[in-house]
């Protein structure tokens, strides 16, 4: 997020000059506050992940490679590739489901919306440890769902709905809905009501409108969603652990057990560089993608 | 008003999505109020024994008070951080400040796992391990977006011809702050704070990897009690994080304009 995306105006006219420690006064707190506590623990692990192993936990400063050699494995390129296939999943759901939902919210009256965004809102902020509870509960042998399934014949009797696969889909998808959904909000709210109102006079029915005119103008927008969903999903911890088996937990759950199980932390290190070094080449590339399809439209 | 199939499409999709999200909060709610000890839904018997167990247990009740104490403690610095930045591009333009809202906007984007790491790895360095203020400094950092983004909503709706007219009525900063900004900041300022100590009490990750062995924060406590077996007190704490994050929000409609925060600038009639 920089200023100029999210738009700001300064008041304009006539003010007086600018004295520069007033802005000194304003931000040296701030800059050292970011400095200590985001870019020192950025370099700090890029470090780590180049340091030298010792034993029993510890590492001393080095400049190897041991570390990145680790990350050549087919073990490693099969949790990427898992957590990319979870990813992606994820993202198609949660697109597919976030934007008309999105899309109609917008269109409420007041009182509705606010209602939603109170929803959305509160349950974006419950814990990742509570919902992962819930769905336990909801899974499990004694729980309605499974008795339900299996009462149909669908499930064999005292079978539990995980850990598998589609339990930890689920979960995520419920975690990153409303995320997802107020993400899509803003760019959604600010389209023009007129140019929907002109394709309907024009003949268009509502859905060949929203296909031909709403999508096309948010492809940016669906894009970023995904990369959100993508982000989100790499960097979840609990719920593959919980929900999943071990052929389902992701590079998080990898990245923590090898640092605070293991005691690895150099090798950790280098499973976070990998993950962020993928994220911004993902970032890049929605980058791209959507400026050549602006380009195109 | 008739309804016409794409209403009812329209409306039973929406129910169905509503109805999704609230189902696991139906279930903890139900299963806090069930007589057994046995985690069962749907509930047998309805009692509040579990809330009598909770409140009379000062393990629990210890969690919770450091986990309000956390959250209050990294949503003020988060604020008092982010308040100068937003303030100094808003007046002054400041390229710096438009930095520094860059790499906090950016922090936000970093997976969940990885920021844990980074900051567990720093705490490490500095020898300075398994503290409060670990937590807080930590937690501040991650979601200083928030109150950036917050912030730079609530500037952006003050009036430019009313701070104008302030400075040429002969207004110094201050008088202009104290007029005008205070003003029409405040609302923004609590929902920054109230954002920002929800989401703090509600995580996991960075308060584990960061100060997890000594400091025992409700969601860290609730989730020992998950790995060790079952207890039904941890329900009562569930909800209690549900209460406050729907009622915190449900605040927050009412002293803010939901909807703009939330980033629609279009004007939207009652």
């Amino acid at each position: 997020m920089t200023a100029a995306d999210i738009g700001l105006t300064a008041p304009t006219g006539d003010l007086p000059a600018k004295p520069r420690w007033i802005l000194a006064g304003l931000l040296t707190g701030p800059a050292l506050y970011i400095l200590i506590m985001a870019i020192v623990p950025a370099f700090l692990m890029v470090q780590l992940s180049l340091a030298h192993r010792e034993v029993g936990g510890l590492w001393s400063p080095g400049l190897e490679l041991t570390q990145y050699r680790q990350l050549a494995t087919p073990l490693f390129a099969r949790i990427m590739g898992f957590s990319l296939l979870l990813a992606l999943t994820g993202a198609a759901i949660c697109v597919s489901l976030a934007f008309p939902a999105a899309y109609f919210i917008t269109r409420m009256r007041r009182r509705a919306q606010v209602t939603w965004l109170v929803f959305l809102l509160g349950s974006l902020s419950l814990s990742e440890v509570l919902i992962v509870f819930a769905f336990q509960v909801l899974l499990s042998t004694s729980g309605t769902l499974a008795g339900a399934l299996s009462a149909v014949g669908l499930l064999a009797p005292g079978a539990s709905l995980y850990p598998n696969f589609p339990a930890v889909l689920t979960c995520l998808v419920y975690l990153l809905l409303p995320y997802v959904i107020l993400f899509f909000y803003p760019a959604l709210s600010q389209l023009d009501p007129e140019v929907e109102q002109a394709a309907a006079t024009m003949g268009a029915s509502r859905i060949s409108t929203f296909v031909s005119v709403v999508l096309p103008m948010m492809r940016g927008q669906i894009l970023t969603g995904v990369l959100l969903v993508v982000i989100f999903t790499f960097g979840a911890y609990l719920t593959p652990l919980v929900l999943g088996r071990p052929p389902q937990w992701t590079i998080a759950i990898h990245i923590n057990n090898a640092a605070m199980g293991a005691g690895n932390l150099p090798l950790a290190a280098a499973y976070a560089v990998a993950v962020v070094t993928f994220m911004a080449a993902l970032l890049l590339l929605t980058r791209l993608l959507s400026r050549r399809r602006g380009a195109e439209a | 008003m008739s309804l016409s199939p794409g209403v009812i499409l329209r409306r039973g999709f929406l129910g169905l999505l509503a109805l999704f999200l609230a189902a696991p909060l139906i279930v903890v709610l139900s299963v806090s109020f069930n007589a057994t000890r046995r985690m069962s839904f749907p509930p047998t018997e309805f009692s509040l024994r579990w809330y009598g167990a909770f409140f009379g247990d000062h393990a629990w009740m210890a969690s919770l008070e450091r986990s309000l104490t956390i959250a209050g403690l990294a949503a003020l610095v988060s604020v008092l951080v982010a308040l100068p930045i937003t303030y100094a591009i808003w007046r002054y333009q400041a390229k710096a400040a438009a930095v520094l809202a860059g790499i906090g906007g950016a922090l936000f984007l970093i997976p969940g796992v990885v920021a844990a790491l980074m900051l567990s790895a720093f705490w490490g360095v500095t020898g300075h391990v398994g503290r409060l203020e670990n937590v807080v400094l930590s937690h501040a950092i991650v979601l200083l977006g928030i109150p950036l983004s917050l912030l730079m909503v609530g500037f952006r709706t003050i009036d430019q011809a009313q701070v104008e007219a302030a400075y040429t009525m002969g207004a110094r900063d201050s008088d202009a702050f104290r007029m005008v900004v205070r003003p029409a900041m405040t609302p923004y300022i609590l929902c920054a704070f109230v954002f920002v100590f929800v989401l703090s009490i509600n995580e996991y990750l960075i308060a584990y990897m960061v100060a997890g062995f000594t400091v025992q924060t409700l969601p860290i406590k609730i989730f020992a009690n998950m790995r060790q077996g079952y207890e039904p007190t941890m329900c009562v704490a569930a909800v209690i994080f549900m209460v406050m994050g729907f009622s915190a929000f449900a605040l927050m409609s009412k002293v803010a304009d939901l909807p703009r925060l939330m980033g629609r600038t279009r004007p939207l009639e009652d």
